[in-house]
């Protein structure tokens, strides 16, 4: 019977492969990028160490918020990739795709040859992070949580790729159309709001994210008080809370007005004060992006919320207006 | 059926080699961005010459740095679970048991999962950190073919239906526990753990964790073909196997925690691929007999040319952006089941 000897055969056999393998993986690190004249490490904000060429001339950005702060900074010319789903400004949709954030394709980064990839750690997998530092590819991670980190994470971006004054310039210009709401909305009580990710089933937002600070700085303030970022709420217990408000973050507001009326006719939707007055409001999908534009977003739901608040002064609510639209 | 021979064995593996290198080759010309044949071949030839310095860095960044890593992982996890799968199948003398249906896939799934989630939150030398999921979902593994093996006990004897039973409950109160770790955790980042599901090939190992898997492969996969005799007198019966000289308990607990290493293996790197350890094995059964001395390596070829293809279709389908490969075996592997699963009837 041949059979120990057909054994050892196909182990030795095995074994070659696995050699074989071993081979192939010692070549790896040898296709890194050739060495640039200089370096400097920087800490990205979830604290890993991040060596970035100087300077830095071609970047992928692979979130759309990311890719709105690069053209909000005016840095756009660096900017040689993105996803698919960056569609905001338009002239982003023009960059060369990766792909999609959370299935990029990894060779079509680096064939980009970029100096540094953007990611979000809120939204693109860590197993991207790990592949491309395996490929010896600078990955630099934003994470902001709250209105004010979200300035400081794009002043911070700004300095990364090498040009600071545009971070300040725009962290400035930022924090004045902060400033100037928060102004307004001094002494005014905040709305208690219901902010619907999704109806079927009800999707809210947790305390800890950039959304529900952003309601708060325009206002509002959220019933759901839940530790995870999307939470799945009862209906039940929005009967019970009684939102003033909802808000719903849409491109489309005559949608969201159908949607609220076929609202109106469901069981449990029905007995909520705010669908039964039709209270609620409607913004940009911007808030779902911890951009730049977030902060029109914020000042647009204020002004839906509290009226009364931009009724005196308009002259200073227009100047406003007017850098927003910039 | 002639006797299996010594050379037949090799003659029929290296035919296999053969097919999977060629795949192989079409698989690095293949992807996102183009490469010529020609410059591929070119390129090959010099890396098997040991003059990898000449290939230009780009081209050696993407075929050798990219795409040849993630077809190396589509190979050892396609004979990984195709292995899994025969040995799972000859054990329990039912051609239906596979990693999945038993709930192995689904315990390292959850292994895994929990790993991942601990992991911020203990802290971890390097080298163990690298290997910490991996771990989980071996563990993960092991616990749950034993929970399913207490579970498929009747009076002493396993039972294959009632292990089979058991197998399906336990896979699906595991995938509930999934949903449930997925939604109901802060801040777990749900989207790419639910790609990572679906079963994809993106995440390539690093160095040490490469070898932590290369070695558990080879190791396990070696122990279950030292019992591939057993395991051919295991198919007429456990009784007559008994008979015959083999310790059924000893090669059933040996064969089970190999074949769940590699389930565990295998769905900590790429999640949970379906249908490569069910179908694979009844293909090369059917062309090459159930001796399982060639059997169980015609498995580990046939698993790996499978994931291989399947891996490369998911990269290029709707290239630049990359589709679960879980979801292209699924399409392929149910109609292919059913229409077996019809013949036989016939």
């Amino acid at each position: 019977m041949p059979s120990t000897f057909c054994r050892k055969a196909v182990l030795a056999a095995a074994l070659c492969c696995a050699f074989g393998i071993g081979q192939s993986r010692a070549n790896q690190s040898a296709g890194a990028a050739p060495p640039k004249e200089s370096f400097r490490t920087v800490q990205d904000e979830t604290g890993r160490s991040v060596r970035i060429p100087i300077p830095v001339r071609r970047v992928v950005s692979l979130a759309p918020s990311l890719t709105e702060s690069i053209y909000a900074l005016g840095m756009e010319d660096l900017l040689v990739g993105d996803t698919e789903y960056c569609d905001y400004p338009a002239d982003a949709m023009k960059k060369h795709k990766v792909g999609g954030a959370i299935n990029p394709s990894l060779e079509e980064i680096a064939a980009l040859k970029p100096d540094v990839v953007l990611v979000i750690k809120s939204l693109n997998r860590p197993e991207t992070v790990q592949q491309l530092d395996r490929l010896g590819i600078a990955a630099y991670a934003a994470d902001p949580h709250t209105i004010d980190e979200i300035r400081s994470s794009v002043r911070r971006l700004a300095e990364v790729l090498g040009n600071s004054a545009a971070g300040e310039t725009l962290d400035a210009s930022l924090l004045r159309q902060e400033t100037a709401l928060g102004k307004k909305l001094r002494g005014v009580a905040p709305k208690r709001v219901l902010f619907i990710v999704w109806t079927d089933p009800l999707i809210s937002v947790g305390k800890h994210t950039f959304i529900a600070d952003a309601l708060e700085h325009a206002g509002a303030i959220s019933v759901v008080e839940s530790s995870q970022d999307w939470p799945q709420m009862s209906l039940e217990e929005m009967v019970r809370l009684q939102p003033e408000f909802l808000v719903f973050a849409s491109g489309h507001s005559e949608a969201v007005s159908r949607d609220v009326e076929t609202l109106a006719e469901r069981p449990g939707w029905s007995d909520l004060d705010a669908v039964k007055h039709r209270r609620f409001a409607v913004i940009s999908d911007a808030v779902n992006r911890p951009a730049p534009r977030l902060f029109s977003a914020v000042e647009d739901l204020a002004r839906q919320l509290h009226p009364e608040a931009f009724t005196e002064k308009s002259e200073t609510a227009k100047t406003v207006a007017v850098t927003v639209k910039n | 059926m002639k006797p299996l021979t010594l050379s037949r064995l090799f003659l029929q593996c290296a035919i296999l080699g053969a097919i999977l290198f060629c795949v192989m080759v079409l698989a690095l010309k293949f992807g996102a961005i183009h490469v010529s044949l020609y410059g591929l071949g070119r390129d090959l030839l010099r890396v098997f010459l040991g003059q990898s310095k000449q290939i230009s860095s780009e081209y050696s960044l993407i075929v050798l740095n990219i795409r040849l890593p993630r077809i190396l992982l589509a190979v050892f996890v396609g004979a990984s679970l195709s292995i899994a799968g025969t040995s799972f199948q000859a054990l329990l003398r039912n051609p239906l048991a596979d990693p999945y249906v038993l709930g192995v896939s689904s315990g390292a799934a959850v292994g895994s999962i929990v790993a991942l989630l601990l992991e911020p939150h203990v802290a971890l030398a390097p080298e163990i950190a690298a290997v910490f999921t991996p771990l989980g979902g071996f563990l993960g593994a092991v616990v749950a073919i034993t929970a399913v093996y207490f579970l498929g006990r009747r009076e002493g004897r396993i039972d294959s239906n009632t292990l089979l039973l058991g197998g399906v409950i336990t896979a699906s109160l595991l995938s509930a526990l999934i949903a449930l770790l997925l939604t109901a955790l802060p801040s777990s980042n749900f989207r790419g753990m639910t790609y990572w599901l679906m079963g994809e090939l993106s995440a390539v190992p690093s160095r040490p964790l490469a070898w932590v898997l290369r070695v558990g492969f080879l190791i396990a996969a070696a122990v279950i073909y030292m019992t591939a005799s057993d395991l051919n007198l295991l198919l007429s019966g456990e009784k007559e196997a008994m008979h015959l000289g083999v310790d059924v308990r000893r090669v059933r607990i040996v064969v089970y925690v190999a074949a769940s290493a590699l389930t565990g293996l295998a769905v900590a790197m790429s999640g949970s691929i379906g249908y490569v350890g069910l179908l694979v094995p009844h293909v090369m059964r059917m062309i090459f007999g159930s001796d399982h001395r060639i059997l169980i390596p015609a498995s580990a070829f046939g698993g790996a040319i499978t994931l291989v293809i399947a891996d490369t279709l998911a990269r290029t389908i709707a290239a630049p952006s990359e589709l679960p490969v879980g979801a292209i075996t699924a399409i392929a592997g149910a109609p292919l089941f059913i229409y077996l699963l019809r013949r036989r009837l016939a």
